[in-house]
């Protein structure tokens, strides 16, 4: 092997040949970091094996490629269909080249990152890796041919000019080549790194690959019982361990209670602040023996939450919403306060959304192996390995090459860990260490609903004024959420040990009490409108003497949701108070061309009653089913949304049927449509169960919800029919995302429909039969 | 103790009293129900004894002695079994139920969907031609709980029901 290394420039990135080899050949695209405070060192660490490149893309001799990405699956399937779509089009090869997709693992993958805007800010870098990849390979065939890289072609990885052809695979035979490219960033926090630099990307005019509906290469692991989920991770010598936490989110450990050893011979209780777990051999062992410690174990009381009846009582006279700066949105502007006075006509209403649980269909779990020298390996399902990483670091107080964190398949948990922890994790690493032997950590499904985050309740007050031709003049809105994003590991927070600052008013990002305005404001016919957001901290956050207290976390559209359904049921109800047809009311208040043509689409497509409402036969009483329809709208991540709900009520025992959602998409290019197709049915399925069921209860010690029966979901005998409309829009040049977004729109068009249905207004969720029927006496 | 899983005999040595569930995944190595709830409340757990889905977090191991316990991992052997294949053509067939679940693209995170393919199963040898309202009575109603999707995967399973079906009549979708 020749120890020179020859060196080319190709827009930024630098291709080196670092001589030959003997077998194989392959190019590894690596990276050069421009500016990183601590991410150099973890990243020069990070491998358990130090021959293994940490490449974005690599190109083997044999033609096939390999890609690499922090980013994890949770069904969402980007990573198996869309991602592969998008950088075999920017590599010019076939879909099939690509033959793996390693997600997550820390040892193994560059970039780190949230699991989240996997198709913006997620495969921007990947798509840049894979343009400076595109680039070196046409220097390399320059090279070879002694011909200019303007005089070449590439089709299906096979670069021709000058009369000759040479597949990928060929140039990169026998060689060790390196492409080293720009990034930025630091690895082990919320977004991780950035490819940096300006490659040229195919144009969407070009796009082959883009745009056919591929099926997702995990699925047939998964149906036939190959795939290695993270529940199935087994390591020699692992115990089994049951957590018994604490009595209330602010009890602390009086006395630890004990285990009958004549039952449960094997079982060790262990101790950290407080920490309580239960290990044993099997898993049996483990649990019975867990709920016997959890009977005789003492803890001190604590009441401090205001109890789910008293929330927004609660929020309007007790919280501190002065501590925290007030957002004010961009497209605030006008005099909204004059043209409110002035107002002909003016809708006033207050909308309220509960604590929600992600409720993952499989409660949290992780297996850890603390070793001898310090490491710790942890297998998890969790959507920010690097961010987990650090967390785990900090708690243990090591660098963060001592942390390795491995990925898996497992149930989705919609945004819940997108920062790091997902709630088992910290625990099974502080077990294994207490313990010196692999421990595997599974959370009971009480647990899960009781000691997770949840999604932050909130309240909006909206003012919508009309004018003389019944047009809106002013729309003004204030609301008001709690911090939204704790990522404490709690296992730490219980241990006592380091973590991240629970959020306050002057915390850093994502670690702070402020509420950004997160749905944008997408009705641009409105000239005078003022739009702020309020913040505060979690509810029972300094009051617990743990500083425990309900932990919030991002779900699905964090923020967003909690600010359209208030936006999008106003409207509607406003557009009654103008004698206006719901989806008319919204076009004559926009000027955006896509969101004009997804809200006359929905109209066609949707079976919608041109008409106000509510409807003419709209009726409050009685036990015969009466029926309404309601629309709903929301941008986000460059993708136009909207929706229809048609549902069926029965006044006399509250009981609504969602009968058909319709759902029109315009993503900008659409990638895949067979899999946004299934990503947007999914979302409307969770949007209904949202509107219908929901809601975390808790009294003034802790969350009493603690099953399926106390927290109820959507079934599959109370689904709407669904209808999916997708606008290919390629010239907006952006790739949409499906399921973040898909569950939003259908609480607010429900909502909107009960009011056609009924004359009545329903601005709270869950639209439980209970609180229907009170709505209905009103 | 023995049990017969996916047709062969297997000797437990879990207590008399352990749940099923635990005995499949961590004596016998057979890993596709999955723990959801441990309350009968989810599904996700499902298991075929005697061809009857029931909920094996919830079923001691000692009620399963003597009786056929069928996982997905025993599912194409099922359905071999049951259409007379052999030898080479059994080892490349998968159960309708699986194909169908390919074809339609029918997990989103896929967690659940084992449990959703025993009950599918289940269903199907039952009635070969289920109605809309019959698939969606078998999710939701027949069993000690309904078959719970958090990701909302109820309209694809309902497509891939009718679609396995349609393969087990021996036709094309």
């Amino acid at each position: 092997m020749k120890n020179s290394v020859e060196t080319t420039h190709i827009f930024g990135a630098q291709l080196s040949r670092r001589g030959f080899v003997k077998a194989g050949g392959a190019l590894f695209v690596g990276f050069t970091l421009l500016d990183s405070k601590d991410a150099q060192g973890a990243v020069a660490k990070n491998s358990l094996d130090p021959s293994q490149f940490q490449s974005w893309v690599e190109i083997h001799a044999d033609n096939t490629v390999i890609l690499r990405t922090g980013k994890c699956d949770f069904g969402q399937s980007s990573l198996y269909t869309a991602y592969r779509q998008i950088i075999a089009d920017e590599l010019e090869i076939p879909f099939e080249s690509i033959t793996a997709v390693v997600g997550g693992d820390t040892d193994r993958t560059p970039d780190g990152g949230g699991t989240f805007d996997l198709l913006g800010r997620g495969v921007t870098s990947l798509r840049k890796a894979a343009a400076y990849t595109r680039e070196a390979m046409l220097e390399l065939a320059a090279q070879r041919f002694g011909v200019a890289k303007d005089q070449l072609t590439i089709k299906a990885g096979v670069i021709s000019g000058g009369g000759r052809s040479v597949a990928y695979g060929e140039l990169v035979k026998d060689q060790n080549l390196k492409l080293s490219i720009p990034v930025t960033g630091d690895l082990t926090t919320m977004f991780g790194l950035t490819v940096d630099g300006n490659p040229p990307l195919k144009p969407v005019s070009k796009y082959e690959v883009i745009g056919k509906p591929y099926r997702n290469s995990i699925i047939p692991t998964k149906v036939t019982a190959k795939e290695t989920w993270v529940t199935d991770v087994k390591v020699p010598g692992m115990w089994h361990a049951r957590i018994v936490h604490p009595a209330t989110l602010g009890s602390k450990l009086i006395a630890a209670g004990s285990v009958d050893k004549s039952k449960f011979p094997n079982a060790q209780i262990v101790a950290k602040g407080n920490l309580l777990g239960v290990v044993a051999p099997t898993e049996w062992e483990a649990i019975q023996a867990s709920r016997q410690v959890a009977a005789s174990t003492k803890w001190s009381e604590w009441k401090g939450l205001p109890g789910q009846p008293n929330l927004f009582r609660y929020f309007r006279q007790d919280a501190d919403w002065k501590s925290t700066t007030v957002s004010r949105s961009q497209k605030s502007g006008g005099d909204a306060a004059s043209a409110m006075a002035s107002a002909k006509k003016k809708h006033a209403a207050t909308y309220e959304m509960p604590f929600m649980k992600h409720a993952p269909i499989g409660p949290t779990m992780a297996l850890a192996d603390y070793k001898a020298d310090g490491t710790v390996t942890v297998h998890a399902h969790n959507q920010n390995p690097q961010a987990l990483r650090g967390q785990l670091a900090l708690m243990l107080g090591v660098p963060v090459d001592q942390v390795i964190v491995r990925l898996y398949a497992g149930p989705g948990h919609y945004g819940r860990s997108n920062g790091g922890n997902a709630g088992a994790e910290d625990e099974a690493v502080l077990l294994s260490k207490e313990l010196g032997r692999p421990v595997r950590v599974q959370w009971m499904r009480g647990e899960d609903f009781q000691w997770s985050t949840q999604s932050p309740a909130g309240y909006s007050d909206v003012q919508i004024g009309l004018d003389a031709n019944n047009k809106i003049s002013a729309y003004t809105v204030d609301h008001y959420m709690p911090a939204m994003q704790d990522d404490r590991p709690v296992g730490a927070i219980l241990a006592g040990l380091p973590t991240m600052p629970a959020p306050s008013p002057g915390g850093q990002r994502l670690a702070n009490t402020v509420n950004g305005n997160s749905d944008p404001w997408v009705y641009d016919g409105v000239l005078n409108l003022e739009e702020r957001a309020h913040g505060t901290y979690e509810v029972g956050q300094r009051e617990s003497p743990l500083g425990v207290g309900l932990r919030d976390h991002s779900m699905r559209t964090p923020g967003q949701f909690q600010q359209n359904f208030p936006r999008e049921v106003a409207l509607s109800e406003a557009a009654a108070l103008a004698g206006a047809d719901p989806i008319q009311f919204r076009l004559d208040h926009s000027k955006e061309e896509r969101l004009k043509n997804i809200l006359e689409r929905l109209r066609e497509e949707s079976g919608w009653q041109t008409r106000s409402a509510p409807n003419p036969k709209a009726s409050a009483k009685g036990n015969a089913p009466v029926r309404g329809q309601g629309v709903s709208v929301m941008f986000r991540s460059g993708s136009y949304w909207a929706c229809a709900a048609q549902i069926a009520v029965t006044p006399a025992s509250g009981a609504i049927a969602v009968e058909k959602i319709t759902m029109v998409v315009d993503p900008g290019v659409v990638v895949n449509p067979l899999q946004l197709k299934r990503q947007v049915e999914g979302g409307s399925m969770m949007g209904t169960s949202i509107a219908l069921y929901e809601q975390v209860e808790f009294d003034e010690s802790g969350v009493t919800t603690k099953d399926w029966r106390s927290y109820p979901i959507l079934k599959m005998a109370d689904m709407p029919e669904i209808k999916v409309v997708i606008v290919n829009r390629p010239e907006v040049g952006v790739y949409g995302q499906g399921s973040e977004a898909a569950n939003a729109l259908a609480a607010p068009a429900i909502a909107a429909a009960f009011f056609d249905a009924t004359g009545k207004p329903a601005r709270n969720l869950p639209l439980r039969p209970e609180y229907v029927k009170n709505l209905l006496k009103a | 103790m023995t049990i017969t899983v996916n047709g062969q005999k297997r000797e437990v040595q879990s207590p008399a009293d352990t749940p099923l569930l635990y005995v499949l995944r961590n004596e016998l190595d057979v890993m596709s129900p999955q723990f959801g709830c441990g309350l009968a409340q989810c599904g996700a757990c499902s298991v075929l004894v005697d061809g009857k889905e029931v909920r094996s977090c919830v079923t001691p191991v000692s009620s399963a002695t003597g009786k056929e316990v069928t996982t997905i991992e025993g599912l194409p052997a099922r359905w071999a079994k049951q259409k007379g294949l052999s030898g080479t053509d059994a080892g490349k067939t998968l159960h309708p139920v699986q194909q169908a679940w390919i074809e339609e693209q029918t997990p989103l995170c896929g967690y659940c969907q084992s449990g959703m393919m025993i009950k599918a199963t289940e269903l199907l040898e039952k009635t070969a031609k289920p109605s809309d309202a019959e698939i969606k009575a078998a999710f939701t109603t027949s069993g000690p709980s309904a078959h719970l999707c958090r990701c909302g995967s109820y309209y694809a399973i309902v497509e891939a029901v009718r679609h396995a079906s349609s393969i087990m009549a021996g036709g094309a979708k």
